[in-house]
């Protein structure tokens, strides 16, 4: 079974979970900063490193201040991750 | 081991820590730097404590110096991390600093140094703790090219100018220490140690891979001021000092030398000798017939350890964990004060499961040429200063074995005593002793009576108070100078003297030296118009041997609770003489 978006969400939640301090139940499909306190400027500059190091890539400046929701992460894990799988 | 991630780090729950005591750290810092905090807490569980970090404000450094943020800094702070960046601090000298005459360049340079001092000063003013002042970092690419390195006034010569300034500023200072931090970046590379991005969209300079080894930098001077630091290097032979099985391949038949394939052992070994010179005690604990292994130490050519070195060894076929804590034993260490140093998956997950207090240093087997740098980089012995005794530490070893030669060629113990010929001398502190006393305070685990860590400036405070003395022991013998093994910092109020810390070096330990201090401290107190002598136990895993240490002296037990126990003695105490088997006693504190 090839990994897909629905590993990566999973992945996903998990360090939201872990960065922003929150059960990862809370996170939910769609959790952005209007969902969750903690992602305010300063948690999402640590949110993108942790999804950084998770997955081993790397985004661009102007992508960075583009990710405010758990879709868009995924969607643009979905493009910088090779098909098939992820680094890490 | 494998780094920990910062998802992991962050990860650590309040529940968890708020069980272990507090590591009180303050960030002072001109650029953003929070999420270094994830591995503080992590680098501090791991050690059994759970580091409560204040962040100052961006760019607010002299402001929160000067008392802006009533949080930040206070009296119970044990930690201060200083970052200043010179290109927020200073952008003309770090990034436009072709364009400068010679006038603007000393102008910014005064400016800054006066900056540092201020904010030092004001740091100082707030809180006795632990000042981590973070260097300014070498220019990668100078601004002048490859002219800059030729010339005095170029910008690379400038930061170092500053940077010697800075840690002149902070060695003023007690408890204050400068980290360089160029050798954080190198250690891992500038290309990933700086992060463009996160700098331009928030002030962030720093990846996290840097942030791992800034905080891995800060720990080892924590562990340091926490008593924390480890004492003994314990060695396995095969494969670790020399390539190949001394049993089954023979003296000529192992790895060792100056060239391929023996030299990483040599590179190993004289790493392990360094550690040695600094204090370090060397312990060997292998699988093999003993024999075999002395025969490498006395008959190979390329051997850079010989036996003098080794203050221990457990050489035999039963289990590591059996033997490491014959070693403990025999040292009168601590497990926590141990590192394994150890080729085995084997052998190192074992003492991992079963003896957790000791620190694993795996060598990863089959890549013998990485295992000099590994010990170099692991940190566990560093101390925060290097005293004369240290460096002697070898020296005190093979004379305790001497002694105790003699102990069995005198039979009877006071007699043995009066045969070492030992000298106490006892003093008050003074700034050359000062930095000794508080190393004590913080690694001295065993005769310890009350275990409180004191940094070099709280003891040089508790020095000057009219309210409290800070005495010295030294001793001497047929053998050698100890040098300064003991402490006791008595408090003076109501009419009596507190033993706010009572302590000895474990390696005077039985040789009733104990008693002459004691009593020369109760002189002391009773000269100082005290009519009662108060001494506190409180208990720890370590210091059990001195749960009886007072009322074995004539003290009368008082009060006792969750903390310890308290005993008094009315002062003066006649009936208190220390022992006669001393050479002589030469006391400066007598009044």
């Amino acid at each position: 079974m090839s990994p897909g978006p629905e590993q990566h969400r999973a992945r996903v939640a998990r360090v939201i979970s872990q960065v922003m301090g929150v059960p990862v139940g809370e996170v939910g499909d769609q959790a952005s900063p209007r969902t969750l306190k903690a992602w305010d400027s300063m948690g999402h500059m640590n949110l993108m490193l942790a999804l950084e190091e998770e997955f081993g890539v790397r985004f661009s400046d102007d992508r960075i201040l583009q990710l405010l929701s758990v879709p868009a992460i995924l969607a643009e894990l979905d493009l910088v991750l090779p098909a098939g799988g992820s680094h890490a | 081991m494998e780094p920990v991630s910062y998802a992991q780090a962050q990860a650590l729950s309040e529940a968890e820590l708020a069980a272990l005591p507090p590591l009180r750290i303050a960030l002072l810092a001109n650029i953003v730097i929070n999420p270094l905090v994830a591995y503080l807490r992590y680098q501090a569980w791991r050690i059994g404590l759970h580091a409560q970090c204040h962040l100052g404000e961006y760019d607010n450094v002299l402001q929160e110096a000067l008392g802006s943020n009533a949080d930040l800094l206070g009296p119970q702070t044990d930690v201060v991390l200083v970052f200043l960046q010179l290109e927020t601090l200073s952008w003309s000298l770090a990034r436009a600093f072709a364009g400068l005459g010679v006038e603007q360049v000393r102008a910014e340079r005064e400016r800054i140094v006066d900056y540092v001092q201020n904010v030092l000063a004001g740091i100082r003013r707030q809180t006795p703790g632990m000042i981590l002042w973070h260097g300014f970092e070498r220019p990668l690419y100078p601004a002048l090219g490859i002219a800059d390195a030729q010339r005095p006034d170029g910008q690379t010569a400038v930061v170092e100018e500053l940077n010697h300034a800075v840690r002149e500023a902070v060695r003023r200072y007690q408890n204050a220490y400068w980290v360089d931090l160029d050798p954080c970046v190198a250690r891992i590379g500038a290309p990933a140690f700086h992060d463009a991005r996160y700098w331009h969209l928030g002030r962030a300079p720093y990846t996290l891979a840097a942030l791992r080894e800034i905080a891995d930098e800060t720990f080892k001077y924590v562990r340091a001021l926490k008593g924390k630091s480890r004492k003994c290097l314990v060695l396995d032979c095969d494969n670790v000092l020399w390539g190949g099985t001394i049993g089954e391949d023979g003296l000529a038949g192992i790895r060792l030398g100056t060239t391929h394939p023996g030299s990483p052992y040599r590179e190993f070994q004289q790493e392990v000798l360094n550690l040695h010179d600094r204090g370090v005690v060397l312990a060997l604990c292998s699988k093999n017939n003993e024999a075999d292994v002395w025969e490498v130490f006395d008959g190979h050519p390329d051997m850079v350890l010989r036996r003098r070195h080794i203050a221990a060894a457990q050489i035999n076929w039963d289990d590591k964990a059996t033997n490491l804590q014959r070693l403990a034993r025999e040292l009168n260490l601590g497990l926590d004060s141990l590192v394994l140093a150890d080729d085995s998956d084997f052998e190192t997950s074992l003492i991992r499961r079963l003896l957790p207090e000791v620190e694993v240093l795996q060598l990863p087997a089959g890549s013998a040429v990485e295992h000099r740098n590994l010990l170099a980089a692991c940190g566990w012995f560093d101390t925060l200063t290097i005293s004369a005794e240290d460096r002697e530490r070898g020296a005190a070893y093979q004379a305790e074995a001497a002694r105790t030669r003699l102990k069995v060629e005198s039979g009877d113990l006071e007699s043995y005593y009066r045969s070492l010929e030992m000298v106490p001398r006892i003093g008050l502190a003074d700034p050359m002793t000062i930095p000794r006393i508080a190393q004590l305070t913080q690694k001295t685990n065993q005769f310890n009576l009350t275990t409180r860590r004191y940094g070099a400036e709280e003891i040089a405070r508790l020095a000057a108070s009219d309210a409290a003395d800070v005495i010295w022991l030294r001793l001497s013998d047929r053998f050698g100078d100890a040098g300064i093994v003991g402490v006791c910092i008595l408090r003076y109020g109501g009419g009596s003297a507190t033993f706010d810390t009572f302590l000895l070096s474990c390696r005077v330990l039985g040789r009733g030296v104990e008693d002459a201090f004691l009593v020369q401290c109760l002189r002391r107190a009773a000269a100082r118009g005290c009519a009662m002598a108060i001494g506190e136990y409180h208990p720890t895993a370590k210091n059990g041997q001195v749960v009886d240490f007072f009322p074995r002296r004539g003290f009368q037990p008082a009060a006792a609770d969750a903390e310890g126990s308290r005993f008094t003695l009315a002062l003066p105490a006649p009936g208190l003489r220390e022992p006669d088997f001393f050479a002589r006693i030469d006391s400066e504190i007598a009044s």
